[in-house]
């Protein structure tokens, strides 16, 4: 009995060892929101898939077929990974700025978004933002695109008074050719007169 | 109206910002630590922050070295010591619904995070490696790669 009692731990040990030790291998992590999705890993002698976290996949050579290994835990995972997942960037942020019908007016709230905007910005010391005007599908498309245009260089425009480097923003726009709502031509939805801003 | 739509197209035309970014960089070096390079046609270049990364860029870390890239659609890829990453193609048009990710894992240690092309068009996607290619269903995942 006391035999199996140490020879049990060792076993589990030996199992959750097994694939952190492995040369090539795959391990599933949760995303920043804890959403996890799924990889398969594929190659000439057969393939093999991980769908939870800290799942295992691993392969010994080109002509050997990948196989589940045993899952890595947390400590695992960071001690296998330490330095990529220190560099590792945060994800960028995004946010949506609305504005008022046929107009380049943020609504009133959406004002109030600027300063979290610069202080994600400044906090992340980003060097990549981007700016992407959006409209409804109230009026002629080329009408829209000139106005989601404007859009995005007003947001533009607002950041870099506010102190934004303009070498770092990228303004971009797409008309009423992305809508956030689907709607039919010539509907008027709030929720489509945006500009994205997403800071990487 | 057409009054105020010839105003709006003087206004875009006089414009002195590119409209539409003609710039087709892939994304850009986020994070940086000690010797990075990339490698771009026959040129090495040193990694920096902030430096724009392109499509068939090599990115390869030293002994003490460890990179983060943010690509254009918020895929995020981060290389730890020792590490050898090619960006093979990378095409991200959403107005036209094209994608494409390319990439392959020469060595070392990786995070790779999907961005919005996984959630788009997530067959677009596709990571090589020495030992197999890896097909993405929206996630995040770590790779270790010694080769064969």
């Amino acid at each position: 009995m006391k035999g199996i009692v140490i020879i049990v731990p060792c076993l589990v040990l030996l199992l959750l060892t097994a694939c952190s030790s492995q040369k090539n291998m795959f391990v599933l992590l949760p995303d920043q929101d804890g959403k996890v999705g799924s990889i398969e890993v594929i190659n000439d002698k057969g393939s093999s898939v991980a769908n939870k976290p800290g799942e295992c996949v691993s392969v010994a050579g080109s002509n050997s077929k990948p196989q589940a290994a045993p899952a890595l835990n947390d400590a695992q995972v960071r001690a296998t990974f330490a330095e990529a997942l220190a560099i590792e960037p945060l994800q960028p942020q995004s946010f949506l700025l609305y504005f008022k019908t046929d107009s380049f007016e943020l609504t009133n709230g959406s004002f109030e978004l600027l300063q979290p905007i610069l202080a994600a910005i400044n906090k992340t010391q980003s060097t990549d933002v981007s700016v992407i005007g959006h409209t409804d599908t109230a009026g002629s498309k080329e009408y829209n695109f000139t106005l989601s245009t404007k859009r995005a260089q007003t947001v533009r425009d607002l950041l870099v008074k506010r102190g934004v480097d303009p070498v770092i923003i990228e303004v971009s726009s797409y008309g009423e050719a992305d809508l956030l709502v689907p709607t039919a031509d010539n509907v008027k939805e709030p929720k489509n007169r945006r500009v994205e801003v997403i800071i990487r | 109206m057409h009054r105020i739509v010839s105003f709006l197209l003087l206004f875009v035309l006089a414009a002195p910002w590119p409209v539409f970014a003609a710039d087709d960089f892939a994304g850009s070096v986020k994070n940086v630590q000690g010797s990075v390079s990339v490698k771009r046609q026959k040129m090495e270049l040193k990694a920096a922050r902030g430096m724009k990364i392109y499509a068939h860029d090599v990115i390869t870390t030293g002994k003490d070295g460890s990179v983060g890239i943010i690509l254009r659609d918020n895929t995020v890829f981060s290389l730890g010591p020792e590490s050898e990453l090619e960006l093979k193609e990378y095409v991200f048009v959403p107005d036209q619904g094209s994608f494409a990710v390319l990439a392959r894992m020469v060595r070392g240690t990786f995070v790779y995070m999907s961005g919005l092309i996984g959630k788009l068009s997530p067959d677009s996607i596709k990571i090589e490696t020495p030992v197999g290619t890896i097909a993405i269903r929206g996630t995040r995942f770590a790779a270790k790669i010694a080769g064969n």
